[in-house]
């Protein structure tokens, strides 16, 4: 029996069951308890975190990929020796294509950085700005690895602000509450 | 606060588990959770930071009372208590 304005925690094995739990489902409810834990750690841990930033960067950069192929323009004398049904499949393929290339670039962005802010802050055990920063110049510093140092220090110094300024309006302190007067209704 | 009862058990070996529990809810409370939040769900350097400070908490507390074993034994009994927190 819980009791009140003191943290609810029990001796281990004499926790109170759920309503409408008899004693003998406790073994079921510990092992689907552990099973749980074990999904609620592997959805926290920084594998799972990477590829989860992975597909979605994918599918950020296949979509904007998606809409500005509307904007592309076509030269009507490239495709002239075919018929609409063939001209219609061939821009749709460049469009898959084009959806295929910009995913891959924006999937790799994501997971890197996800990746990487993910292992310095289990290495930091804290929970700062230092981390997105730190993970945003690594991961530009990689990203731009074939354009030479300075080119790659330049990358990393931009996506660390970039990733400074994402993660500072992340980060903000939330709006002040508004505190309405309670409606008090008198008939 | 305990994850031990409600009656304060007698302390056995020199160790109050209540106040042992109090002493690491207290240490690695202050030291590994921010007071800037915004959300209930530990954040993962948190939760890192949570379970190095108990570990070492663990070890920690260990190699003291292997120490004052080994300095005297009746008397640790007595002095175990301070340390025990």
């Amino acid at each position: 029996m819980p009791l009140p304005l003191v943290a609810p925690v029990f001796p281990a094995g004499k926790e109170p069951l759920p309503p409408g739990m008899t004693e003998e489902d406790r073994a079921n409810i510990l092992q689907a308890k552990k099973y749980q834990d074990y999904m609620t750690m592997g959805m926290e841990s920084c594998l799972a975190k990477t590829a989860i930033a992975g597909i979605g960067g994918f599918a950020i950069g296949g979509f904007f990929s998606m809409m500005s192929s509307s904007f592309a323009y076509e030269d009507p004398l490239l495709r002239q020796n075919l018929n609409t049904t063939q001209k219609t499949m061939e821009i749709f393929k460049d469009m898959g294509r084009g959806m295929w290339r910009s995913g891959k670039g924006f999937g790799k962005v994501g997971a890197l950085f996800a990746g990487i802010e993910c292992v310095i802050e289990s290495y930091r055990a804290r929970n700062d700005m230092v981390n997105p920063v730190a993970a945003g110049f690594v991961a530009g510093g990689i990203l731009a690895r074939n354009s030479g140092p300075t080119g790659a220090l330049g990358g990393g110094l931009a996506f660390a602000a970039f990733s400074a300024a994402i993660d500072l309006f992340l980060r903000r302190e939330p709006a002040e509450y508004v505190h309405m007067p309670p409606v008090i209704e008198c008939y | 606060m305990s994850m031990f009862g409600r009656n304060p058990s007698a302390p056995a070996g020199g160790v109050n588990p209540e106040r042992m529990e109090m002493a690491i809810q207290e240490t690695c409370h202050a030291k590994c959770i921010s007071t800037r939040y915004a959300e209930g769900d530990l954040n993962k350097g948190e939760s890192v930071c949570i379970d190095r400070c108990v570990a070492k908490f663990f070890e920690a507390n260990k190699k003291v009372g292997e120490r004052l074993q080994s300095v005297g034994g009746a008397n640790a009994s007595g002095a175990t208590g301070a340390f025990g927190l």
